[in-house]
């Protein structure tokens, strides 16, 4: 009886399935599709790109060439994916910061976001303020209190964001911390294991190790607690009213035709919600779990990040 | 994990890795094969003057990568590889030398004095057995120090160094690269400068790309496999270009030798030589743990050294197994010291140990310095399985090298007679290839020529390469240091002088600067 239904559940779902796959062959790319990567091989971005791309191959036969455009923290990328003709035949993966705060925070990008057609997001950043457990603070209040105490405080950023996130973290408390930029997800993390750094800001990286005890996330930079600390408070209770976290998401140069934009945006929707995918695994267990913002809901998305990247900008250099 | 499960992981990672084929149902991992490959063509290309193996791992990387992908599955396979190439071309270079008085590699130099006379006496077999006995011994020699103590000295570097500390031990490495290597260490010195500002191109903190004139060409930096293949191995090719052009190669070969039947080489003897082995073992492991100074000064060491403890009947250069012994175990053992300081602290000091660097650079997922050692207990540290895995390699390729290095070497001795001029465009030609195929874009092509022409100038100067290649590879790290440092000390000017360590570091560099210069203005 129970395998009569999940067979029937299968049926369906396949039926289901191939109406939507047939209803969305209306557009079908003429060629090979780039997909540019705006981070470098191996790390987050680059390896659910790779893994998307190899189910797309397989369950559209579409051919898609992955390339690394990495450099100057996402935006070599947009700028070289701006250029490029708005036929479906190139796309990029990358993060909303990269889009968003980039593009407003340099003196000439050479981008913005406007030059893109958003697609769709796959995943959020566990953004978290961590340290080491051995150092006794259990949460933001404590570390505020030993700062307060008199204790000087090192913090390791990946990128200007989260040094600006920084700064107004300890400007609305009062407190002071000395802000060292390092490189990449991991620059944090090793930082703070070889007792360089004190605290810092980690997208994901740092969760195996919080999970282990051996560090402990200290406050959520995301608007939702984080899936391994759920009881460390979120930054807008301590006056940052402005998310640390970002996105990973797909782009296309401005202009993509609607038709094209909507069966890029289900194909990739379709292999990252299929709990059987790799990618999807993949996320689940390193990132937030499969979080796909689209259309014109990611457009309205976009423009409010938008809006609170240049808030953050100007609260930051009061 | 304990540390021996990390350890057998390693092993484990090489030999019951993913599998390349089947024989008769036994599976031969994919690790173990490029080992074996990579040893086997190590051998040919170091007996082929001209050749060496830097510019063998030089173009096989990229198209090693192409094959292998960007996955932390391709690391052990491709360092494998160059592992294998770096034991197999060290023995490799000896079989000339003996054989035909053309040393392959240039630390075979030494061999030549008293493996030749050797070889006139109709002692050639004896000579080569006498090499590949010191040159495995020294190889094994500097392994077991290596894996001894480069997690030792890691995490030394982990709890003492910081920011400030190890932007002074990068200053420090650059200015005992540049004072060691090559004529003089003022020209050392400009060639390190000149290649931190071609590393500074594109890179820095600001999203706008630096000396970039707002091109898109320059935008993205320079890739750093262009400017090390284009200075390293372009400038030499056409360096022998020229040499060609001015001279028609003399095709006087060396006259045939009759040769002894008795070549064996009995326990006795052997036991003779380990005193030779042992102390240029020694000298040949401290000289490859240093930046800078590679194995042709080892096997000078290693040679002289023998010189003074030797009293047999033979003088050195006048075919005495114990100067052949002295030379190969001195050069083969720095090939393992060599990686002491890239695993613990991520600082390339000689040409090979600059492809590994590369390898895992291009491949990602395993980051040479003190977080490779972090002997975690809770979760797993892929990194160090991966080093043990590399440690493991190095140990098979040493079990090559004791097994059947002996027989290819004997096998060699036809490389010597590839004349130059079919070999040098072959050369250029794969160099050209194997950048388009892991960069694949012109503008990559273009830069290698740039630094092609950039490196036969050098040649032509007499500036040494070496340190431009490794200040380039550690000029990103040392420009992200020094903000760091700055940053931490709350924008301190006087930053690099606070720390009595870092003070120690920056008062050395100026010492090995003034003292090379000294000695070299003297001779």
């Amino acid at each position: 009886m129970f395998y009569r239904f999940i067979k029937t559940g299968i049926v369906i779902a396949t039926l289901a399935a191939s109406i939507t796959v047939t209803n969305a062959t209306e557009w079908s790319p003429s060629g090979p599709i780039k997909l540019m990567i705006a981070f470098r091989a191996g790390g987050g971005v680059d390896t659910q790109a790779r893994l998307i791309a190899g189910d797309l191959q397989e369950r559209h036969g579409w051919k898609i060439i992955p390339e690394n455009l990495a450099g100057k923290g996402g935006a070599i990328m947009a700028r070289t994916l701006k250029a490029e003709p708005a036929d479906g035949l190139t796309i990029g993966m990358t993060v909303t910061e990269a889009i968003t705060y980039s593009s407003i925070a340099s003196r000439n990008a050479g981008y913005s976001v406007d030059d893109f057609t958003m697609l769709t997001t796959t995943t959020g950043s566990q953004m978290g303020l961590f340290a080491k457990t051995s150092r006794g603070w259990k949460t933001l209040p404590d570390l505020i209190a030993a700062i307060k105490g008199g204790q000087k405080i090192t913090l390791g950023a990946m990128s200007p964001r989260l040094a600006d996130g920084a700064y107004i973290l300890a400007r609305e408390n009062g407190i002071d911390f000395t802000t060292v930029m390092v490189k990449g997800g991991k620059g944090a993390l090793n930082g703070v294991l070889a007792d360089d750094l004190d605290v810092g800001w980690g997208a994901g990286p740092q969760n195996k190790s919080v999970l282990a005890g051996d560090l402990v996330n200290l406050v959520s930079g995301e608007s939702k607690p984080l899936k391994v600390s759920p009881d460390a408070p979120l930054l807008a209770d301590f006056g940052v009213p402005y998310i640390m976290g970002a996105k990973f998401m797909f782009v296309a140069p401005a202009g993509l035709p609607e038709d094209a934009r909507k069966v890029l945006t289900d194909a990739i929707i379709e292999v990252v919600s299929d709990p059987n995918t790799k990618v999807n695994a993949m996320i689940n267990k390193a990132f937030s779990g499969v979080e796909t913002i689209s259309g014109s809901d990611l457009d309205k998305f976009m423009a409010t990040l938008s809006a609170q990247d240049q808030a953050l900008l100007d609260a930051s250099s009061e | 994990m304990s540390v021996f499960e990390y350890v057998w992981a390693g092993v484990l990672a090489v030999f019951l890795g993913p599998e390349a084929f089947n024989i008769f149902g036994f599976g031969i991992p994919i690790t173990v094969l490029m080992i074996i490959s990579g040893f086997l063509i190590g051998i040919f290309v170091g007996a082929t003057p001209g050749l060496s193996g830097p510019f063998l791992m030089a173009v096989s990387l990229p198209i090693l990568i192409s094959v292998f992908g960007f996955t932390p599955d391709a690391l052990l396979p491709v360092f494998g590889f160059l592992v294998g190439v770096m034991k197999g071309s060290t023995v490799g270079g000896a079989v000339p030398a003996i054989l035909f008085n053309t040393p392959g590699t240039p630390d075979a130099l030494m061999t030549t004095l008293d493996g030749y006379p050797m070889t006139k006496s109709g002692q050639a077999g004896k000579a080569l057995r006498v090499a590949h006995f010191a040159s495995a011994s020294g190889d094994t020699f500097s392994d077991i120090v290596l894996f001894t103590c480069a997690p030792f000295l890691a995490i030394a570097v982990e709890s003492y160094l910081g920011f400030t500390e190890k932007a002074a031990l990068i200053i420090l490495s650059l200015s005992f690269v540049a004072a060691v290597v090559g004529a003089s260490p003022l020209k050392g010195l400009i060639s390190g400068a000149f290649g931190i500002f071609f590393a500074s191109i594109g890179t820095g903190e600001d999203n706008y790309s630096r000396l970039s004139f707002g091109t898109d060409f320059l935008a993205n930096g320079i890739p750093l496999i262009s400017a090390v293949l284009g200075v390293l191995i372009l400038g030499e090719v056409f360096v022998s270009f020229e040499e060609m052009w001015h001279e028609r190669r003399d095709a006087n070969a060396p006259p045939e030798v009759p040769q002894s039947t008795d070549n064996s080489l009995s326990f006795a003897e052997r036991r003779k030589l380990l005193p030779y082995i042992g102390v240029s073992a020694f000298l040949g492991t401290c000289i490859g743990a240093l930046p800078g100074i590679g194995s042709t000064l080892a096997a000078t060491l290693g040679y002289a050294t023998g010189q003074k403890m030797h009293k047999g009947k033979i003088p050195f250069g006048k075919g005495a197994p114990e100067g052949v012994a002295a030379t190969e175990a001195a050069n083969s053992s720095v090939s393992g010291a060599n990686l002491i300081p890239v695993l613990s602290l991520g600082i390339p000091g000689n040409v090979g140990a600059v492809f590994l660097i590369l390898a895992a650079d291009s491949i990602g997922g395993f980051n040479p310095g003190p977080s490779v050692f972090r002997f975690t207990t809770e979760e797993v540290n892929p990194e160090l399985i991966i080093a043990f895995g590399l440690f493991a390699s190095m140990a098979f390729a040493n079990l090559l090298n004791w097994t059947i290095g002996a027989h290819f070497m004997r096998m060699v001795g036809i490389m010597t007679k590839v004349p130059k001029p079919v070999l040098m465009p072959f050369v250029l030609l794969l160099t050209l290839t194997a950048i388009y195929v892991q960069e694949t874009t012109f503008d990559a092509v273009y830069f290698m020529l740039f630094f092609g022409v950039i490196g036969y100038l050098m040649r032509k100067l007499a500036i040494p390469a070496l340190p431009f290649v490794i200040a380039f590879i550690l000029a990103k790290t040392l420009e992200t240091t020094i903000r760091q440092a700055f940053a931490v000390s709350d924008a301190d000017p006087f930053f690099l002088f606070k720390s009595p360590l870092s003070v120690v570091f920056l008062a050395l560099s100026i010492f090995v600067i003034v003292f090379f210069s000294r000695g070299k203005n003297n001779d």
